[in-house]
């Protein structure tokens, strides 16, 4: 049977269609397509919910059922792993609301919002690390931003995952300093174009390409954004003189301040008595 | 219910009855087994020459007849090694190496080289690549032979009507028939369009991958091929 270009795309795309007989899903419609593999949203007829059903373009490794044990605000917590027939693997998650990173910094949010999305992504890493996983591909197609302000670091890495060229360390093999080299780049990503040179730093110290320039965990690099929304010196960059005047100044503006009345008055005073 | 949603997975259809390729060559590969691989792959080698070597219809066709004969005598087969390449791209890179040679002593033989050429733009778009033709029409024939299965299958249960429903919406070129549309010209119900649809697919799906299975090595190369086609 002959067909045409159209028709071959068209079969291939439903001949991709997970086949989702014998489970409790109902698919939906596809929401997005990376390189791990096809995100639909699908309704649970048990439960009655909708949910996000990703389909792996593999087996699921021995990490997957590590990841599914993750539980953490920040990671989206999966509901079910499973295998379709024809021997794809699959797993259900919470279907969240909102946008993705790189969409809500489109926004325009402001400095400080921007700082606590990274944070959260930071601290999710933090855990999982200590958990023994790792993300393998952190990007802001994987961060979403919920409609209350809630975030979630989502797709966490399966063997077969290489990570996306942009985030991905230049590292032999993928670990936690190359998560720690991929929130850097998230860091980056999500910086205005005019940011203080102390903030640019940070993500530069995490995305250098000798391992033992970089952070040594995701936890040290939050301490350093604390240091800086604190106005403290961050371990990333050496300052120059001037700019640790001026952020000491900035830093104690009150005390400057009530330190130059002071030293007014003495000088009024001082006249007044004088002549 | 419908008794056409109970039929479930390929699984249940498809009991694998396809040796993999590396099954069949270590049990002599039967004629069966041969022309399955051949029924997959004639016309990408045949475009595949066309386009790399800017041959003429009647030479392409030479060519492959050519290569599929050579292969047979030379233990084509039984030297394909699944750890180095997928058995699709060690058949390419044959024929690129046996065509090649052909060109050469063809080109010689005529002394200069008088072997004639047809202007490509009047075969394929110039956009795509020898490769990439090779790699498109493999898929097309991988659907092709799969739809003649399913058509054959569906004759052989009495299941025309099922047919129908899924040629009408699946092979339609250009717009499709809603699924109202289609319940009104088959006189059935919408929930049976959506049903017959969807147990064709299933079977289709089916029918791919067992004409995969009997052109690969084994189960992962089986899936890597299969996600080329989803992809």
């Amino acid at each position: 049977m002959e067909i045409s270009d159209s028709v071959l795309d068209h079969l291939r795309h439903v001949a991709a269609l997970p086949d989702l007989t014998g489970t409790r899903y109902e698919l939906e419609t596809e929401i997005g397509r990376g390189g791990m593999g096809v995100v639909y949203s699908a309704r649970d007829r048990q439960l009655d919910r909708r949910v996000a059903l990703k389909v792996l373009d593999f087996a699921l490794a021995g990490e997957a059922q590590l990841i599914a044990r993750l539980e953490h605000p920040a990671i989206v917590p999966i509901h079910e792993t499973g295998t379709l027939p024809d021997g794809r693997a699959f797993y259900t998650m919470k279907l969240v609301a909102g946008a993705r990173l790189d969409h809500y910094v489109a926004g325009s949010p402001s400095l400080a919002e921007r700082l606590r999305v990274i944070r959260r992504v930071g601290e999710a890493l933090a855990y999982a690390h200590t958990r023994g996983a790792i993300h393998r591909d952190l990007k802001p197609q994987n961060v979403m931003v919920g409609q209350f302000g809630e975030v979630y670091v989502m797709d966490w890495g399966v063997d077969a995952v290489a990570g996306t060229p942009e985030f991905r360390a230049p590292d032999a093999r993928l670990d936690q300093r190359s998560d720690v080299f991929a929130l850097g780049a998230l860091l980056q990503s999500v910086l205005p174009e005019s940011v203080p040179p102390a903030l640019r730093a940070i993500a530069i110290k995490a995305m250098s390409s000798d391992r033992a320039a970089r952070y040594p965990d995701a936890s040290a690099l939050l301490a350093d954004i604390d240091r800086f929304e604190q106005g403290l010196a961050v371990e990333a960059w050496s300052e120059p003189l001037w700019h640790r005047l001026r952020r000491f100044g900035s830093r104690n503006a009150v005390m400057l301040w009530l330190l130059a009345a002071y030293a007014a008055v003495r000088l009024l005073l001082f006249f007044l008595r004088t002549f | 219910m419908d008794p056409d949603t109970a039929i479930g997975g390929p699984h249940a259809h498809f009991p694998s009855t396809q040796l993999s390729l590396l099954e069949a060559t270590a049990a002599g590969l039967s004629s069966e087994a041969l022309d399955r691989v051949i029924a997959l792959y004639w016309k990408p080698v045949y475009h595949f020459i066309r386009l790399k070597f800017r041959t003429n219809n009647e030479d392409a066709k030479d060519l492959t007849q050519g290569f599929f004969a050579a292969a047979l005598q030379r233990d084509f087969f039984a030297r394909f090694d699944p750890a180095k390449a997928s058995f699709r791209t060690y058949l390419r890179m044959a024929v690129e190496r046996f065509a090649a040679n052909e060109h050469a002593a063809a080109k010689r033989q005529k002394r200069g080289g008088d072997v004639e050429f047809e202007p490509v733009g009047e075969q394929v778009a110039a956009t795509e690549s020898p490769e990439q033709a090779f790699e498109r029409e493999w898929q097309r024939q991988l659907f092709s032979l799969a739809l003649n299965d399913l058509r054959a299958h569906c004759d052989r249960l009495g299941k025309q009507l099922q047919f129908s429903v899924f040629q009408a919406y699946d092979l339609a070129d250009g717009e499709r028939p809603s699924y109202a549309e289609l319940a009104t010209r088959h006189g059935v119900s919408e929930a049976s369009v959506t049903n017959y649809l969807a147990w064709a697919r299933r079977l289709l799906l089916g029918f791919v991958t067992e004409r995969l299975r009997s052109t690969t090595s084994g189960p992962q190369e089986l899936h890597r091929e299969m996600r080329r086609v989803w992809r």
